[in-house]
């Protein structure tokens, strides 16, 4: 079949404009199916970290806004397995003015000593680390925070309380990099406990767990959650890559939302693609029939039409792609701070794999029919054939 | 006498258009020997064109028998007669029917990609086959670039390039300038003479029946017998006389 490439491919470019128009719109539609499968699979598919797979977060069964006892932290920390515990609460807040999506980033309040076992994977220097146990109104910052907001060590913080009604003034101790934690400040947990009321500071938002081996998370998870099962603030124990999972679950059925979007693309394109392989077959109608002439047999004019498509659909799928792996970048980006499975967002050989395949499929698809009506049509009305 | 190529018996083939029915042929018996150039004449309608769509096993009869180059035609699948066709006709149509985005060396490259020979090899006896027919200068030219009567020698060198027993030229002089069409018969006559190949060519044009070195004519889907003119010529002869 691959003696016929070069006259598929002659064939696929015979009218430019109509051929470039195609291949644009292919493109265009597969580097959105590129971004989203590679979203798709940076979400449900994508490896655990090393520190993740350490790493459980234990919240209240019914949602994150429901507080859990601080008593819990104890009652965990002695089941078997359990190497590290910390508390971990959601301050919220607002940073200068909240309309200015920059100053959108995850507030943390943490027990530094125990936090910063817990964090295997983060990086920073020691005196910063120490500074950051000892200093009561210390903070750390991501590096990528830091480098977004001009953020430096010694510089002070404000941050307005919503959920607690209480401000924090913070000073940066301490600029770290860890891959589990991007666009995120973690500050002394004790610094907000202690200007909480008296009536909330027996309540946490969540207890971060470093287990001793991947293979005692699971088993600490249901420990955890047959613990509390039968009190009056039941628990839902899940791995970290879980636990940021159900953040993206607040928008919706996420994986429905990403395949319904997929799903209408590749129809789309499909239509586009038909559209143009059936007006590009019948203006062909009668060099078909000159083909049989020479001596063409049906299934090989089948095949030199469907490999026409084909071109067209790969070479659309290409760009696209490429189009896609520079996109994905800036998706990543942007989306990090509130879906940090996607920072990082790239272009796996499998999104590849799969949106070369969808490029395939589309080419088969689109052309089939009027590749089978051309190649089935009688040589003398193919040669009569006037469009 | 040589053996003979193309051998029909009561062949019929009888068109159904809506409702009527047309017989463009009427049992026709012929036999054309290898190394035969034979022209075929007739007005329009008369079924010159339907008799060699039969014989290059284009279009299947209604009745009759067809035997060409010992193969019984109406035995083949469509798979078969494609193989056979591309091994042992060679087609030239009116219209030359290049492909366009294909260049002169690449359209008679075609019928032989059907073959088993390497790239090379194809393209060494396409450009024999161009050089054949005079335009070893204009191999990588696209039909765009050429005169009509250039398109039709690219066309002559497709269908021989595969060195078949029979070429079959369907009015191949209808649409070029009379110089041209004096080259392409030349070309055909030179075919025939110089190597041998047997010719079957269509037309309506005395003058191009005149490189034949047999005419034969059919009138109302009836082969005329050998030397016998349609009843309208022989009565302009008549009153010319």
């Amino acid at each position: 079949m691959f003696r016929y490439f070069s006259l598929a491919f002659k064939n696929s470019l015979r009218n430019r404009r109509r051929s470039i128009l195609t291949i644009s719109s292919i493109a265009v539609s597969l580097c959105l199916l590129g971004v989203l499968i590679a979203m798709y699979h940076a979400l449900f598919f994508s490896q655990e970290t090393p520190g993740q797979a350490l790493r459980l977060v234990v919240r209240h069964k019914v949602s994150l806004a429901q507080p859990l006892p601080v008593a819990y932290e104890d009652k965990v920390r002695r089941l078997p397995g359990v190497r590290e515990i910390s508390v971990w609460n959601w301050f919220g807040g607002t940073y200068k003015d909240n309309r200015d999506t920059k100053n959108f980033f995850a507030r943390m309040g943490v027990e530094p000593k125990p936090f910063l076992r817990i964090r295997t994977q983060m990086e920073m220097p020691e005196d910063q680390r120490r500074a950051f146990i000892t200093d009561r109104t210390g903070c750390v910052v991501s590096r990528d925070l830091a480098e977004k907001l001009n953020f430096h060590l010694g510089d002070r913080i404000t941050l307005q309380g919503d959920i607690y009604p209480v401000n924090l003034d913070l000073k940066v101790v301490g600029i770290f990099y860890d891959p589990d934690a991007l666009d995120t400040l973690f500050f002394n947990y004790d610094y907000l406990r202690d200007a909480l009321p008296l009536g909330r500071r027996n309540f946490i938002s969540v207890l971060a767990v470093l287990a001793d081996s991947p293979d005692d998370v699971p088993r600490i998870a249901q420990a955890v959650d047959a613990m509390t099962r039968e009190s009056s603030y039941p628990t839902k124990t899940e791995s970290e890559q879980q636990f940021a999972l159900s953040f993206v679950s607040f928008i919706g059925n996420i994986k429905l939302f990403l395949l319904s979007i997929c799903a209408a693309v590749t129809f789309t394109i499909l239509l586009v693609s038909g559209n143009t392989m059936a007006m590009s077959v019948r203006e062909r109608i009668k060099e078909v029939g000159v083909l049989k002439t020479l001596g063409f047999n049906n299934d090989t004019i089948l095949g030199i039409i469907i490999g026409e498509a084909i071109t067209i659909a790969l070479i659309g799928g290409i760009i696209g792609l490429l189009l896609a792996s520079f996109l994905t970048i800036g998706v990543g980006k942007a989306a990090a701070a509130f879906m940090p499975q996607l920072n990082g967002l790239s272009i796996t050989p499998i999104t590849i794999v799969i949106a070369l395949g969808v490029a395939i499929l589309i080419g088969i698809v689109s052309s089939f029919v009027p590749a089978w009506n051309a190649a089935r049509t009688n040589i003398l009305d193919s040669l009569r054939y006037t469009g | 006498m040589s053996e003979a190529v193309v051998k029909t018996n009561r062949l019929s083939k009888e068109f159904v258009r809506d409702e009527f029915h047309v017989m463009a042929l009427d049992e026709v018996d012929v036999e054309i020997h290898r190394g035969d150039f034979l022209a075929l004449m007739g007005p329009s309608g008369s079924g010159k064109s339907t008799l060699l769509h039969l014989i290059a096993a284009m279009d299947k009869p209604t009745d009759g028998q067809i035997e060409v180059l010992g193969a019984n035609l109406r035995q083949l699948s469509d798979k078969q007669i494609a193989h056979w066709r591309n091994e042992h006709i060679g087609f030239i149509f009116q219209s030359f029917n290049l492909i366009p985005v294909l260049t002169a060396l690449e359209n008679v490259e075609l019928p032989l990609k059907l073959t088993k020979l390497g790239k090379k090899d194809r393209l060494a006896h396409a450009e024999t086959a161009l050089k054949l027919v005079g335009l070893g200068d204009r191999l990588d030219h696209l039909p765009k670039q050429l005169s009509g009567g250039q398109e039709q020698r690219v066309a002559i060198a497709r269908a021989i390039v595969t060195d078949p027993d029979l070429i079959l030229a369907d009015e191949p002089t209808g649409n070029l300038d009379a110089a041209s069409a004096e080259d392409v018969l030349t070309m055909l006559t030179r075919l025939n003479r110089e190597f041998g190949k047997t010719i079957i060519l269509v037309t309506h044009d005395p003058h191009a029946a005149k490189f034949a070195t047999t005419v034969r004519h059919l009138e109302k889907g009836q082969l005329l017998p050998v030397g016998a003119l349609p009843a309208d010529w022989s009565s302009a002869i008549a009153v010319r006389n």
